[in-house]
């Protein structure tokens, strides 16, 4: 790895999940664990992206509507969906995703930017886009998964 | 070619100018915006400017007509060796009148196709291939509606364009469900980088530059070049209607 780093071509490690029939990347670093669906108490008042809060340990922490906020249609939760607790700007948080998949390495010569049409604030959160297993696997920045004041907002909850 | 022509033709196609700068100018700043939002931005290459190829297609100097199916001749359109004149006088004018691609000059191969009701021709020398749609492209997050995602053919990683969307723009448009309704074929640009679903290839056929009323100018709608005067079919111009990819 440090021979690839040398390079200029360093190796991430990628955790993928899935949502509908699309293949998300997070980076393995960001993620602190995976937990199967438990609870999720609704918090009145908060917005549509908010699924609710959960007590992992102790600790109450907000779970995000991936679907929603990607712009996908809800689904019922099943044995194989997930909330994944990741670690952005020191700031914790649950999303629910369909379900998990695999913990893939990729090089950063791999990853394609992806072409962005819209709003840039919109997809801001793409960072790129690349092929694996004839799949498209699309890789989300989750630092920029929320905006500030959206993160300020969650530390009300 | 005219060396010469009377000042009261001059003053004419003054006018015309006018008027249509007016028309242009008045278009309000919202449907701007959805303009933008709708199609892309202008792209001025390739052009060959009037300038440089004075009237080569809108002016008495037109080839005899020898079309496919003996079409009418055109009637000449407002850029003449006139317009060119007065043009020069404005260089913005020349700007809106002169953007015409190089295809656009002599005979050229299309593609009739339809999307949805609705036939459309576009230059063979624009398009790179068409494949089959034979999945759903990979939606990519926070992305307009038209744009349906994106497919990986042979190395080349394709975004697919919804051009009922961006021919009729979101609200006039067909919002098409790919899983109820799926696309027949996919037009890839020259690029390799845009595809266009279409719901049928009809044919190839030669359209003679004299058997098409051409838009030149074409701030609004930059991708409606022309209509095919037998047919009366719209010839789009695939490298305006595709947005540019950032």
């Amino acid at each position: 790895m440090s021979e690839d780093r040398k390079q200029g071509d360093p190796v991430m490690q990628w955790v993928t999940f899935c949502l509908g029939d699309e293949k998300y990347g997070i980076n393995v670093m960001q993620v602190q664990e995976v937990l199967r669906i438990t609870e999720i108490a609704p918090v009145p008042g908060a917005p549509s992206y908010v699924l609710g809060i959960i007590n992992l340990r102790g600790n109450v922490v907000t779970v995000i509507d991936t679907r929603n906020r990607f712009g996908l249609p809800s689904k019922e939760t099943d044995d194989a969906s997930r909330v994944v607790i990741i670690e952005t700007d020191r700031h914790i948080i649950g999303i629910l995703v369909d379900s998990v998949a695999e913990v893939v390495e990729m090089r950063a010569s791999e990853i394609e930017t992806a072409p962005n049409v819209g709003n840039e604030e919109s997809s801001k959160y793409i960072q790129g886009v690349t092929s694996r297993d004839n799949q498209l696997l699309i890789l989300v920045d989750l630092n920029k998964f929320l905006s500030d004041d959206e993160k300020a907002e969650l530390d009300m909850f | 070619m005219k060396q010469k022509s009377p000042p009261g033709i001059v003053k004419q196609q003054l006018a015309l100018d006018a008027y249509l700068q007016t028309l242009l100018d008045d278009v309000p700043e919202a449907d701007a915006s959805v303009e933008a939002e709708a199609s892309p931005p202008v792209k001025a290459s390739p052009v060959t400017s009037v300038a440089r190829q004075p009237a080569r297609i809108f002016v008495e100097a037109l080839p005899p007509a020898a079309l496919i199916a003996e079409p009418k001749v055109a009637k000449p359109q407002t850029v003449s060796p006139v317009t060119a004149l007065a043009a020069v006088e404005n260089p913005a004018k020349l700007q809106a009148l002169s953007v015409m691609p190089e295809w656009s000059q002599y005979e050229f191969q299309a593609l009739f196709f339809k999307v949805d009701q609705l036939i459309l021709a576009t230059p063979l020398v624009e398009l790179s291939r068409t494949i089959k749609m034979d999945r759903k492209p990979s939606q990519i997050p926070g992305q307009p509606s038209w744009f349906l995602g994106l497919v990986d053919e042979h190395d080349c990683r394709i975004g697919v364009l919804d051009t009922n969307q961006l021919i009729f723009g979101k609200s006039r448009a067909r919002v098409r469900n790919l899983e109820d309704s799926p696309a027949s074929r996919i037009l890839i640009t020259q690029d390799k980088r845009w595809g266009l679903i279409c719901d049928e290839i009809l044919s190839i056929g030669k359209i003679k530059p004299d058997g098409v009323r051409w838009r030149t100018a074409r701030q609004k709608k930059p991708w409606l070049i022309g209509t095919v005067i037998d047919e009366l079919t719209a010839i789009v111009d695939v490298k305006q209607l595709v947005p540019h990819r950032k």
